[in-house]
């Protein structure tokens, strides 16, 4: 079997989000089967639903994608053949809507490959830099209005000016690439997938700056992260990249061994200085007294991913995009109760209704809320759907930007239930510290507990409600004054659900099996006996009777069942 | 340059790299904390120093943040205080450890028996003596008549009997009593009478005397000591005992007035104008009828025993007994009648065994004296046939729990019989008999103002005719806190208000001996020590003490059985001290508490984890002072705990400077013997 002649080339997204799904087989089976085209691994497009992805890149410049390849000999012949089958579009109104800027080398180039990266305008942004004063620079970025995507939304550009204000023998840049809110992974995409572009920003960062040290401080969770920036940065180092401002500058990864609270800034500083992460009282900034004492500055990886763009095609065109006080595009990590997860980099003010709907494909019968910034962040119901998404809109709605997780809520959840589950992160990730987020976040999840079980009482609601603004105000660092937003959120938002479980022992959703039990509609039943072959537990008699004392609830029967005969229904 | 800032609204001055905390202490203004301290870099951790910023709406730890021009800061408005209270009972919410121990909790009169305990187990009695007498003014009395509320709460319940406590009291009082005398602070002049020479007065008048009041005891019978002389039979408490304890009282100088009772030749209103103050402390001398038609033919319990007792144990042979009720005094009826050569002796009771309010040990000995015991019978009516009684009896079954959890008899019909007896007994209760222009409570007591022995002016009440018959302890713990509340009333100088806030691991019910701490070495695992006891053959034939005082040696030994539950901080502690400050309560906010994890491999040091507030100041004072850096905190949440180097104990760089012991707020560390 041979080629199809059209076909230029192939693309095989192999980011981890590809490799989970099975992409280094395909990658394999195409690179024994192309013949002389050749088949280039790359990073993340985004649209996780639809790995492994495949992109046959013809002669004429167009492209074919294929999505949820197998690695069968078949499904393979029918890419080398171009064939019509297994053909991945990109939803027109994900295209429509999307603006993929910080994200467009993604899925587009060999991430481990330098030329790469420079023929597609790479380094552009720091040789127009280098040309300009560092000074200039700095308010480059300032005319950005680029505000941190790590969650806190702090001016890039004044922090840059702080830094470059000071006069030390060091100075310190970190990356903070500690990306731990759980179903957020644009960091490690863009890591992956562009990690010269990471690593541009922050030389142009250094130059800005004057800064002499460069750390990047990443979760060993991301293997492939840390591998691609070390390509790079040997690449860099290779091509004299590094030297700035005269001298030789040294890039260091610092791997994180796994704590959520090391993405605040003071207990990223503590580890990366070998000390246990925990956060410190501010003043003195990080500015002022960082790492070893000498004055630092922290960006997030995506903060970082923005600032070629910005150097490149000058601060006041970037600002073009966005809202008066959200400048430019947002990366979104896509999850939940919706039809196309992913990666989604959208133009600030748009609205939750088209991530949601539109690009993400949920239905809007099903959806109840969205959770935005992760475990820190707050839900905001689909009522609330028309708000634009910036820093400030956000956080009047009791929810955060965050870092970019979006997770969407489906009408079948339960809100105490999702709080609880929150929670459970939060208060375990407590670096132990300060005692209103060490035993407060506790005594909120112990409470949630309860409540879930069926054993809340209406006092534990107004304990909910009392301590949580207090944990939010007695807390040093950000995981203590936002961990407490789930509980708050949904109590504002969703009090009659947590009203039903203390008062009537009723779960809305369905969810919480204190307060379900299984019943079976005998009038729908075919007697198909698979629900009794799947029960683990033998809690469903042969005359189709649900025995409630038995069951534990695990909703394997109701999966197993053709008719949808069994449901969840309120106990008692 | 200094700068100007307003505190609590007023204008104040800081200079620079002053914190809050530093300008608010030096304008007067208490802000508490756990976790500063001076020679360490800051930790803020506790959260409990937290201040308002008003301008920026924020809350912030005072002892890290330094004021800045123009600044509004609120130190002690009710938004704060809240926050700090809310700080202290997160903390406390976790805190797993014993403010005092649980033996000493229980004890009515608070008596630190933990204390008393380790002096004897040192085989210092006099010194256990002293500790003893700071609450018990009667340890002759209590070392052999108390039902050891101590011992029932004793932790070494997890597992096996408890520690022998009231035999320290005994040994300490039978070694010492009569040659110890306190020291005595001169009189001041003030004058108390006492009316009513058991207990709770005897208390009231040495607690009185010890503070420099003189007090003069009333007391209606030929001598003084009240129930435990008219009530509690010989063989359990004998008057030449008791005599001995009461003459210390003379040697004090309390005075006593034999024969004078309230209302006959005693005037309360003349006692409140001769006198500063008035303790009425006149017991529960009215025996409860048995309700029944007849019940003028039955003896009443507590004049069967007294009258025993005024005959020098010499009087008549009862004949064929039945006393009825449940209780102690019923017990030392039976066990008198016993003595007194009745060869037949009953005792009924309307619920079971399982429900006698009677000492448990009190039915088994009674048993082994030949005591027939009958239960689940009412009485209905008692007629005189002849010389004989005859009770028609009623039989019962226990229904539903009442009030006290206990189950409730319901009378069965029409299964009334009959029993002929030569004596009856009714041992069922006992009341007061309030004098006239004394409140009275619905119970026929005492009334006093709430939480106080106060009645009115200043006339105090304390004992059994406030409480309701009691036991001797808790009559000496109220007569003591009269005596306190009179002090305070006539110094003006209202005694401290002792600690009210009592962390606790738990009953010992609710424990097993994997949650207790052992802080202390080689707590024994002996079997507990057991009072020799005459036969019962020699008991039935005399009036003789039934158990004689344990040896010197055999009560030190049972001494090493005590684990030492309460925290070896509890004097220092400042979480404790800054909780009851502010109002906090261990179980207001509920949630699981830190686990038990001890270490008490270094032979000075000890370290329970429990207790720790997680501050780091250990840490910090260990690396930043002393230079060597061995401990440091591990895991995270709720499980953060502080550790050494691969859990191995304090390595032998540790030079046991006890720096990391002074500077822990709490007992987390702490040194291994109690001082």
């Amino acid at each position: 079997m041979s080629t199809n002649a059209a076909i230029k080339m192939f693309r095989v997204g192999m980011a981890s989000c590809g490799i989970a799904a099975g992409a280094e087989p395909v990658m394999q089976k195409l690179v024994e089967q192309a013949g002389s085209v050749p088949v280039e691994p790359t990073g993340c497009l985004g649209h996780c639903y639809a790995e492994p992805l495949v992109e046959a890149v013809l002669n004429d410049g167009s492209s074919v994608f294929y999505g949820n390849v197998k690695e069968d000999d078949a499904s393979i012949a029918n890419i080398l053949a171009l064939g019509e089958k297994g053909r991945f579009v990109i939803p027109a109104v994900r295209k429509a809507k999307e603006l993929v800027k910080v994200l467009a080398l993604a899925g587009r180039i060999n991430p481990t490959r330098f030329e790469d990266y420079v023929a597609n305008g790479g380094y552009a942004g720091l040789k127009r830099a280098l040309a300009m004063a560092p000074d200039a620079v700095v308010n480059e970025v300032k005319l950005s209005g680029l505000r941190g995507r790590g969650g806190g939304g702090f001016p890039t550009g004044n922090k840059w000016s702080f830094l470059a204000a000071k006069k030390a023998d060091q100075k310190i840049l970190i990356c903070n690439a500690d990306e731990g809110d759980p179903g957020a992974f644009m960091d490690r995409s863009l890591m992956e997938s562009a990690p010269h572009q990471v690593l541009e920003g922050m030389l142009i960062g250094a130059y800005a700056t004057g800064a002499t040290k460069l750390f990047i401080y990443c979760r060993a969770e991301y293997p492939m992260a840390i591998k691609h920036l070390n390509i790079a940065i040997k690449q860099i180092y290779d091509h004299k990249l590094n030297v700035v401002n005269g001298r030789e500058l040294e890039i260091i990864i610092k791997e994180g061994a796994g704590a959520f609270v090391c993405g605040e800034e003071t207990a990223l500083i503590a580890s990366l200085e070998g000390q246990r992460g925990t956060p410190r009282f501010r003043p003195p900034f990080p500015t002022d007294k960082g790492w070893m004492g000498y004055p630092s500055m922290i960006n997030n990886v995506e903060t970082y991913g923005n600032i070629p763009l910005i150097l490149r095609d000058g601060g006041a065109e970037f600002a073009k995009v966005g809202t008066e006080g959200s400048k430019g595009t947002k990366i979104f990590a896509l999850a939940g109760d919706l039809k196309f997860p992913g990666l989604v980099e959208v133009p600030m003010g748009i609205t939750l209704r088209e991530i949601v709907f539109e690009i993400g494909g949920a239905d809007p019968e099903k959806v109840k809320a969205v959770q935005t910034g992760g475990p820190s962040g707050g839900c905001i119901p689909v009522e609330l759907f028309d708000t634009p998404v910036d820093y400030d809109s956000l956080r009047s709605l009791g929810a955060i930007m965050g870092s970019g997780g979006l997770i969407v809520i489906g009408k079948d959840r339960c809100m105490v239930e999702t709080a609880r589950y929150f929670l459970n992160f939060t208060h375990r990730e407590s670096c132990g510290k300060c005692t209103f987020c060490r035993v407060g976040t506790t005594r909120m999840f112990e409470t949630l507990e309860r409540i879930v079980a069926g054993n809340g009482t209406m006092e534990d609601l107004d304990f909910l409600a009392d301590i949580g603004p207090k944990i939010k105000a007695g807390s040093l660092c950000g995981l203590g004054q936002t961990a407490p937003n789930p509980v708050l959120a949904t109590l504002r938002y969703y009090r009659h659900e947590y009203e039903a479980h203390v008062k009537d022992h009723y779960c809305e959703a369905m969810q919480c099996n204190s307060m379900v039990k299984l019943s079976l509609d005998q009038s729908k039943c075919v007697k198909c006996r698979l629900c009794i072959k799947t029960c683990p537990v033998g809690a469903i008699s042969d005359d189709f009777v649900i025995d409630n004392t038995k069951c534990t609830r695990c909703n394997s029967c109701l999966s197993s069942c053709p008719k949808k005969a069994i449901t969840r229904v309120k106990k008692g | 340059m200094s700068i100007e800032f307003k505190l609590d609204g007023k204008t104040v001055k800081a200079e620079p790299g002053q914190t809050i905390l530093e300008v608010a202490t030096a304008n007067g203004i208490r802000i508490p904390t756990l976790c500063r301290e001076q020679r360490i870099s800051k930790t803020t951790s506790c959260f409990v120093c937290v201040v308002k910023d008003v301008k920026r709406n924020k809350f912030m730890p005072s002892c890290a943040s330094c004021p800045a021009e123009g600044m509004e800061i609120e130190a002690s408005s009710p938004e704060v205080l809240d926050m700090r209270r809310t700080a202290l009972n997160l903390l406390l919410s976790e805190h797993t450890g014993d403010c005092e121990a649980p033996c000493t909790l229980a004890c009515p009169a608070h008596a630190n028996v933990e204390e008393y305990v380790r002096a004897g187990r040192e085989g210092d009695f006099l010194k256990s003596l002293q500790i003893i007498k700071e609450r018990i003014p009667l340890p002759m009395t209590i070392g052999r008549v108390c039902p050891r509320f101590c011992e029932k709460d004793c932790r070494r319940n997890v597992y096996g009997k408890p520690v022998a406590i009231n035999e320290f009291k005994r040994l300490a009082a039978d070694l010492y009593y009569d040659s110890y005398m306190e020291e005595l602070p001169p009189e001041t002049g003030k004058r108390v009478a006492v009316v009513g020479g058991g207990p709770a007065g005897l208390s009231a008048a040495y607690y009185l005397r010890r503070n420099g009041v003189a007090a003069t005891v009333f007391e209606a019978m030929p001598k003084a000591g009240g129930m435990t002389r008219y009530g509690i039979p010989e063989y359990r408490l004998p008057k030449a005992t008791l005599d001995r304890e009461l003459a210390h009282f003379e040697k004090m100088g309390v005075k006593f007035e034999y024969g004078r009772t309230l209302g006959k030749n005693l005037d309360l209103a003349e006692l409140k104008s001769k006198f500063d103050a008035v303790v009425v402390a006149i017991g529960c001398w009215k025996a409860s009828g048995m309700r029944c038609e007849g019940e003028e033919l039955v003896t009443q319990g507590i004049d069967f025993l007294r009258g025993v007792i005024e005959n020098d144990c010499k009087a008549a042979n009862p004949g064929k007994t039945v006393v009825v009720g449940g209780g102690n005094t019923a017990m030392d009826c039976v066990r008198t009648a016993v003595r007194l050569g009745s060869p037949d002796v009953n005792c009924f009771y309307r619920r079971t065994e399982a429900e006698m309010p009677a000492e448990k040990l009190e039915i088994v000995e009674a048993r082994e004296e030949g005591v027939q015991f009958h239960f689940l019978l009412a009485p209905v009516k008692v007629e005189k046939q002849g010389d004989k009684l005859v009770m028609t009896c009623r039989k019962m079954q226990l229904g539903e729990p009442d009030a006290s959890g206990r189950r409730k008899p319901v009378e069965i019909p029409g299964s009334d019989f009959t029993v002929e007896a030569d004596t009856i007994i009714a041992a069922i209760g006992q009341s007061a008999k309030v004098p006239e222009g004394v409140p009275t409570t619905r119970f026929r007591t005492v009334e006093t103002v709430a939480d106080t022995q106060k009645i009115a002016d200043n006339v105090y009440a304390a004992g059994d005719c406030v409480s309701g018959a009691a036991t001797v302890v808790e009559g000496v713990a109220s007569g003591r806190k009269a005596a306190l509340e009179i002090v305070g009333a006539l110094t003006g100088n209202p005694m401290p208000v002792e600690h009210t806030v009592f962390v606790s691991r738990g009953k010992w019910q609710e424990l097993s001996k994997d949650k207790l701490v052992f802080l202390r070495d080689n707590v024994s695992e002996a079997d507990r020590a057991v009072l020799d006891t005459l036969p019962a053959g020699e008991r039935k034939n005399s009036f003789l003490e039934t158990t004689s005082t344990m040896s010197k040696e055999k009560v030190m030994k049972e001494g090493e059985r005590c684990i030492e539950c309460s925290c070896t901080d509890k004097h220092d502690c400042k979480l404790r001290e800054h909780g009851e400050c502010y109002h906090c309560d261990p179980l207001k906010i509920k949630g699981e508490r830190l686990p038990v994890s001890y270490d008490t491999r270094h032979p000075l040091i000890i370290q329970d984890r429990g207790k720790c507030i997680k501050c780091t100041t250990c840490v910090k004072i260990c690396k930043e002072v002393v230079n060597k850096s061995l401990l440091s905190p591990k895991k995270r949440g709720f499980y953060t705990f502080i550790g050494t180097a691969f859990e191995q104990g304090f390595p032998a760089s540790c030079s046991e400077c006890g720096e990391c012991i002074n500077a822990c707020p709490v007992g987390a560390l702490d040194w291994r013997h109690k001082e």
